[in-house]
């Protein structure tokens, strides 16, 4: 049986109707429509649906909707201001980080949860808090050097 | 999530509701504690009948206190709020825990919890073996009251502990060593996101001469359904001064206490020969944090 609870999605209050085993993952995409969040693996090896909860990196397929509830959550959607994009999406932009880009949602909002608790992180840093991410593309090069580049001007 | 049955998530405030709960929905409960192995559990079709799910962390089970020693760490401690204790950088003993920490990826550590960690049972895992290392128990709450069950007695099979239908695990402790003790831990994976395809934990105490007072060894990863201990190699290095020519010829003894499976990832022989260069590394580093 379906249950109503409500969600705190990029700032707004969402009332939604979701089965208890539905992941956050699921409801973010297929209820709220943010479909910037990517459904990779589904089983919490490849990162592609990393949100912030509470300011926290974590893989919304491991996390049920109804633990989420009271907690501030933040998608890829929810990064720009007024329309306009994040540093950390320009840095991105700027450093050709981007590649298929299935993987890149993931990748900005775990570099968003290090530098919102790390402002300015060692390269090692940086690698070890982007360790749960997978990308087939770039080789991590150029995603290591946008974290830097959004450090820098932070 | 395959949960075909699941209708409700609580979130109980006491440890005695968790028991009522328990005692009420039978073999349809399972306790929740970040979460990140349910769907590991579910896609193996291990979760069939579970109809309620029981949050325990608003149980305030959240502490990492020393006091008598022993340190206490509550089961719904995460990984990122236990890498975050000043001890773990400080205090040698506890390296084996830090270490073990590093290999997780922060999306894992932002949810998963020292209880579930444990109560998962799964050899795979890194952290079981770290607590293993420590000589940790867990305390168990249950219908009768609280017990305390070592590690080395909880852990049954893959998926199976000592846990009796209606008890959970409230907190882990760890009883702290003589001040000349000193652990570490190493794993060997294909990426971050792997589970080990063998990891291995030591601990080391010196005595005022600079022999080994005492060591211990616990491997994990593929090497059978439970963690295992090294006791030969254990046995190898005590009474004696641990230098370079020791920890190479200890480290040769492990292969008679391991048993190791072989599977895609790699093969049993790969597993003995690379738990003789882990447990060989993994006391080097150990040694260095008392130097």
């Amino acid at each position: 049986m379906k249950k109503i609870l409500n969600l705190q999605v990029n700032g707004e209050t969402h009332e939604i109707a979701v089965n208890p085993a539905d992941t956050l993952l699921h409801v973010l995409r297929e209820g709220l429509g943010l479909i910037g969040t990517k459904r990779g693996c589904d089983s919490g090896g490849c990162g592609c649906c990393t949100v912030l909860v509470d300011g926290k990196a974590v893989y919304s397929c491991m996390l049920l909707a109804l633990s989420a509830v009271g907690k501030s959550i933040v998608t890829i959607e929810g990064l720009s201001t007024d329309g306009k994009l994040d540093p950390l999406q320009e840095a991105f932009i700027k450093a050709g980080a981007v590649q298929c880009g299935f993987c890149v949602c993931g990748m900005i909002i775990s570099s968003k949860g290090l530098l919102m608790e790390n402002p300015h992180p060692k390269e090692a840093e940086i690698r070890q808090a982007l360790s749960g991410n997978l990308c087939r593309c770039t080789g991590y090069h150029k995603i290591v050097e946008a974290v830097r580049i959004a450090s820098a001007h932070s | 999530m395959a949960f075909s049955k699941l209708k409700e998530v609580y979130t109980p405030q006491s440890s005695e509701e968790v028991v009522k709960l328990l005692k009420q929905h039978g073999h349809g409960a399972l306790i929740l504690g970040g979460g990140t192995f349910l769907h590991g559990l579910s896609a193996r079709g291990l979760l069939p009948d579970v109809e309620a799910l029981i949050d325990i962390q608003k149980l305030g089970l959240d502490y990492f206190t020393p006091s008598n020693g022993v340190v206490k760490t509550g089961a719904s401690v995460t990984f990122t709020a236990l890498e975050k204790q000043p001890e773990l950088t400080k205090a040698p003993w506890l390296g084996v825990l830090k270490d073990a920490l590093e290999y997780i990826p922060v999306q894992v550590k932002n949810m998963a919890t020292v209880g579930g960690s444990l109560a998962s049972s799964l050899p795979l895992f890194d952290l079981p073996v770290a607590f293993m290392t420590l000589k940790g128990s867990v305390v168990a709450a249950g219908p009768k009251g609280n017990r305390k069950i070592s590690l080395d007695e909880f852990f049954k099979g893959q998926f199976e502990n000592a846990l009796q239908r209606g008890e959970f695990i409230t907190e882990v402790l760890l009883p702290v060593p003589p001040r000349r003790t000193a652990s570490a831990f190493l794993k060997n994976e294909k990426h971050a996101n792997a589970l080990a395809i063998l990891n291995v934990g030591v601990s080391i105490t010196l005595d005022k001469a600079g022999k080994c007072e005492e060591a211990r060894v616990v491997f994990g990863g593929g090497v059978g359904d439970v963690p295992v201990r090294g006791r030969s190699c254990e046995n190898a290095l005590e009474g004696k001064r641990p230098n370079k020519e020791l920890l190479k010829l200890a480290s040769e003894t492990v292969e008679a206490d391991l048993n190791p499976i072989s599977d895609h990832r790699a093969s049993a022989k790969y597993r003995k020969a690379i738990a003789k260069v882990l447990v060989e590394r993994a006391f080097e580093t150990a040694l260095q944090k008392l130097n």
